[in-house]
């Protein structure tokens, strides 16, 4: 197989920026790491050491109530030197799993899934950009640059839904669900996104070979992605010993969100002002919310998976119990995918200004909050509170452009038109 | 009606919405800001100063420091004289002392044989080739009604921040030190605190206290508890002081809490009937000019950012501080500045909780008059947000064809256009019924340029930082000319298209732009809300940036002349031709503000210099390319 050379050239790139960084900075992992920016309750690179010292030491992990990460990383990291003495073979492995992410996600664009699916066929299919480029994207992006730098333990479930959707969009439904059941395992909130990864590898398959009806279809990968899932809870439980005890460690931790550590997400500061007797109520309005996204966007993009699951990781970004600029790096890079919709997209200028500003005064006020004292958390959550709206507005943006895309196909004499709300 | 009329007028008249309106509404946007800034002297939109915090009480107790304390502080002064060598001036009338071993063990005596826990620090910066070290030593006194958990410090500094020997200090602390001990009303620890200077020793102690020390400085072997707040000492001279100079600026231009300062003011105006005076106006007659004076000195030094005195150093940790400075000739004595402390410290004694209820931002103009940050934050942020409008627009701009508006059969220049763009364009399709179409734009060269020249600040940076100090003036000239001679090269360069692909299209220059300016909008507007004043001193010196064009439409002769004066004017506003301008008017050497700066950034942790090679100056460059690329 020929190696495309601007491929290598954009991989060993990004491979040698973050090499400088880390070497030219030596504090800068840490200072990341540290971040609430980039490092919440359940992806911390910190917490993942203090689990890993209590497991090599045969304790529990969970017995501090620090670790709230699946026990699988363990193992995993065990095998790692210190990272304290050597942070190289750590920081190397971070690195790869960056470049494994592009290297999906440039499988993702060429295969053109974006633009045209089994029952959609977008109107500007010239104008996108290949896969070299939108790996070029992913790997540049500052935002992925700093959780690989601060080598937040979210870059695998990143994988995990890269590789799904990857392999979906190349008709392997199989290794897609088991993908995404390694990305459900490690942090829950990617089961969501079943549903259309299910249309995706459906609407693949379909293509090629003979499928059996939906609901047979759906049935078959369910059982797929239990089953995954039930192997690594069993893995899990062998090594913890207690099955229940890391499920509610885990598991539980995301679902009732217990720690209400300042992120740049919307549940924190609701929670720590919320009277106790009303807790459980909001919680599941906020669970159920986030929820409801994927039966309406199902239904009414059907036609195209992809971009459901795309704006699905643009809704979890934004309204996911505890949101980092991980979640964000992610959405951003599937977003590039639909560049033949930016044309179409209102408020990109809008929406970018907004992540920007807040992006440079959450940190800021951050400062002014905890370490100047001059602020309060007010200020902070104000910022977080734009954070989200940018997203939000980008999200709706290109979900505009998407149903317009749609419509104009179905009225192709009023393409370019004005559209007016009637 | 007409006022939708009007928009609709607007949006058919691309050139007006995109060209005329924004240079309209950024130029007014600078105009209000400044005259903003100029109203908050007047009575209408500063207020008087008030104590928040209920619990200071200022001047509220008997101040008991007088009569058979004075002879302890003659005796002290006496024994420290003896072994100072006082007298022997150098060439330039400064004392000469040099802090020897001696001298450490003298105080260290004096605190113990008052009953103090006493401990020394050695430490030792350097900077630009240069070496600060000393020893410091400290005396706690643990509070009787205390549980050591909380603590105040006084600070007296053997060198003031102006260099002079502050031997009237040193001893008044120590007879205070004496003199608190025998108290058994502290509910706070009081620390002792003598450092040789103002610069570095403090820094050093505090640094250590938190246990954030450099290799170079030893740890505390002795500390109390969390500190709540520090007043420095400084009376340098023999004869008696007319008035109190209340110096509060911190590193970065963070503020102690107003209530610090009110407390001191109220305790040394209202109960001993001295006056105070701030930013060295030793005439304000609370008249328009003085108080904007006044304003603007405090302006200057927050945006400078250094450490004006030995308090300063605490307020990166959240510790409020001030120093109290003796100026003039008058009547009162050391005992009435003793008494003024005593009372501060019983006020800060009172304190449930750290300063919190009043402001850390503000302006103060007289020493009972101020205006908080939502008064004043304006200005900077209609001057940021000058910026952002500007880059606003022309992003739009680029998302317009220029000749759309003229007819819709100019289908062959939007294929001419569309051939020299590598990506394809949308716009094929028929334009004009409703207004212009979005244009395809090209934004990898841009982003790619302004991103790159941002990280290229990291280079001024790092030399100004590191280079020994007989270098830094030399340095600055060079910088000079490279200031001048970069922008040409770069602007040749982008107009062969940096040699990889075709010339730069029109469109990319104002993207460029319009990147620029977003940055430095960002930029600065985050900066407003940290130090106020340093993002409007760059805010206004970037302000021409924001009607900078590339001229490409005018005769040549007449451009050449036009971008030249530009270029001319241009460079009068460079960094280091500014700092060069402002240390000629000063009468500052180069020398010493760039040694100052280094040590700020060594030491203090400073980092005026990062917004000023990493945020000014990359936006400075770009608008000179711009001007520039119009000569080629």
């Amino acid at each position: 197989m020929a190696v495309d050379r601007r491929k290598v050239a954009v991989f060993s790139g990004a491979f040698v920026l973050r090499l400088l960084l880390v070497c030219l900075f030596p504090s800068l992992p840490d200072l990341l790491t540290g971040r609430v920016e980039v490092s919440t309750p359940v992806n911390s690179f910190k917490r993942l050491q203090e689990g890993l010292f209590l497991y090599i030491r045969n304790v529990s992990p969970y017995d501090g109530g620090v670790y709230h990460q699946a026990p699988l990383l363990l193992p995993l990291f065990a095998l790692l030197p210190d990272v304290k003495s050597s942070p190289f073979p750590t920081a190397i492995l971070y690195f790869l799993v960056d470049l494994l992410n592009a290297h999906a996600l440039s499988t993702i664009s060429e295969s053109g899934q974006s633009v045209k699916s089994r029952l959609h066929s977008a109107m500007r299919k010239h104008i996108r950009w290949d896969g070299v480029s939108i790996a070029a994207w992913f790997l540049f992006n500052p935002f992925t640059i700093a959780t690989c730098l601060a080598r937040s333990t979210s870059v695998f479930t990143t994988t995990g839904i890269l590789y799904a959707v990857s392999n979906a969009v190349e008709g392997n439904s199989i290794n897609a669900i088991l993908a995404l059941g390694f990305a459900s395992y490690l942090s829950l909130y990617p089961a969501l996104l079943f549903l259309p990864l299910v249309l995706l590898c459906y609407d693949q398959q379909s293509q090629t070979s003979k499928t059996p009806s939906y609901a047979v279809y759906f049935l078959q990968h369910a059982a797929i992605l239990l089953g995954s899932v039930g192997g690594l809870l069993g893995l899990s439980s062998i090594i913890t010993g207690n099955l229940w005890e890391f499920i509610s460690a885990t598991y539980g931790f995301h679902l009732l969100v217990p720690d209400l550590t300042p992120n740049v997400g919307l549940w924190w500061y609701f929670f720590i002002e919320m009277f106790d007797s009303f807790r459980e109520f909001f919680i599941g309005v906020f669970w159920l919310h986030l929820a409801a996204y994927v039966g309406g966007l199902t239904a009414r993009m059907r036609s195209q998976p992809l971009f459901i699951i795309t704006s699905l990781l643009g809704v979890f970004a934004v309204f996911k119990p505890y949101p980092s600029i991980s979640d964000a790096s992610l959405y951003f890079a599937l977003l590039p995918l639909y560049r033949h919709l930016f044309p179409l997209m209102r408020y990109t200028f809008f929406a970018v200004a907004a992540l920007l500003y807040s992006s440079l005064l959450g940190p800021a006020f951050y400062h002014l909050w905890i370490y100047a004292g001059s602020g309060n958390a007010n200020f902070f959550y104000a910022i977080t509170l734009v954070w989200s709206l940018g997203l939000s507005i980008l999200l709706a943006d290109s979900i505009f452009a998407a149903l317009r895309d749609e419509w104009e196909q179905a009225n192709p004499e009023s393409q370019g038109q004005e559209v007016k709300q009637i | 009606m007409a006022l939708k009329s009007a928009i609709r007028n607007l949006r058919n008249n691309p050139h007006l919405l995109f060209v005329r309106l924004p240079n309209l509404l950024s130029f007014l946007c600078i105009i209000v800001g400044v005259v903003w800034l100029l109203l908050l002297p007047l009575n209408e939109y500063s207020r008087n100063t008030y104590i928040s915090e209920n619990a200071l009480l200022p001047g509220q107790v008997h101040a008991y420091f007088t009569g058979s304390e004075q002879n302890i502080f003659r005796g002290y002064k006496q024994e420290l004289e003896g072994l100072l060598n006082v007298g022997q001036k150098s060439e330039d009338g400064q004392d000469q002392v040099e802090l020897t071993p001696v001298i450490s063990n003298k105080i260290r005596s004096v605190f113990e044989a008052s009953g103090l826990k006493v401990a020394t620090q050695k430490y030792e910066y350097k900077s630009a080739g240069i070496t600060h070290e000393g020893e410091n030593t400290y005396g706690i006194i643990h509070a009787p009604r205390g549980d050591a958990t909380e603590a105040i410090v006084l600070i007296a500094t053997w060198k003031t921040a102006n260099d002079e020997l502050n031997l009237n200090g040193v001893t008044l602390a120590l007879t205070l030190a004496r003199y608190f001990k025998r108290w058994s009303l502290w509910s706070k620890d009081i620390i002792f605190l003598i450092t040789p200077d103002s610069k570095s020793g403090t820094q050093a102690w505090v640094d250590a206290y938190h246990d954030l020390q450099p290799e170079s400085v030893q740890p505390l072997p002795l500390k109390s508890g969390a500190l709540q707040g520090a007043v420095a000492i400084e009376y340098p001279f023999d004869h008696r002081f007319k008035n109190l100079h209340i110096v509060y600026d911190g590193v970065n231009g963070q503020l102690p809490n107003l209530d610090l300062f009110n407390t001191a003011v109220a305790i040394a105006g209202g109960q001993m009937g001295i006056g105070s005076n701030l930013q060295e106006m030793w005439e304000h007659d609370d008249s328009y000019e003085a108080r904007l004076q006044t304003m603007l000195r405090g302006m200057a030094k927050q945006g400078l950012g250094y450490a004006t005195g030995a308090h300063s150093s605490f307020m990166p940790y959240h510790i409020d501080a001030i120093t109290l400075q003796t100026k003039g000739e008058g009547w009162e004595d050391e005992m009435a500045l003793g008494r003024t402390i005593e009372s501060l410290c019983r006020s800060l004694n009172n304190l449930l909780e750290h300063l919190h209820q009043s402001f850390f931002f503000y302006l103060l103009m007289q020493s009972n008059r101020f205006v908080s940050i939502g008064t004043y934050l304006p200005s900077a942020m209609l001057i940021a947000g000058n910026f952002t409008i500007m880059a606003i627009a022309l992003w739009m701009r680029t998302g317009y064809h220029e000749d759309a508006k003229s007819d819709m059969s100019s289908d062959s220049s939007q294929s001419k256009k569309k051939g020299s763009a590598s990506v394809t364009s949308k716009s094929g399709k028929p334009v004009g019924l409703n207004g212009p179409a979005v244009a395809e734009r090209l934004l990898a060269l841009p982003l790619t340029l302004v991103t790159g020249l941002h990280l290229l600040g990291l280079v001024p940076l790092y030399i100004f930082n590191t280079i020994p100090h007989q270098f830094f003036t030399t340095a600055t000239y060079i910088f000079v000319v490279v200031d001048i001679v970069l922008p040409l090269i770069l602007a040749v360069l982008l107009s062969n298209g940096l040699g990889l692909s075709t010339p730069l299209v029109p469109q990319q220059y104002l993207l460029i732009k319009s990147f620029a300016l977003l940055l430095l909008g960002l930029s600065l507007s985050t900066l407003a809300t940290l130090n106020f004043s340093l993002s409007l001193t760059i805010g206004l010196l970037c302000a021409p940036l924001s009607f900078i064009t590339r001229s490409d439409c005018s005769s040549n002769p007449q451009r050449f002349a036009l971008s030249g004066l530009g270029l001319g004017l241009l460079n009068l506003l460079s960094p280091p031709a500014v700092l060069l301008g402002a240390c000629q008017y000063t009468g500052v050497s180069v020398e010493t503000v760039l040694t100052e700066a280094a040590y700020g950034w060594d030491v203090w942790g400073m980092w005026t210099q990062v917004v000023v090679w990493c945020v000014w100056w990359p936006a400075w460059l770009i608008g000179c390319v711009l001007l520039g690329s119009s000569i080629f």
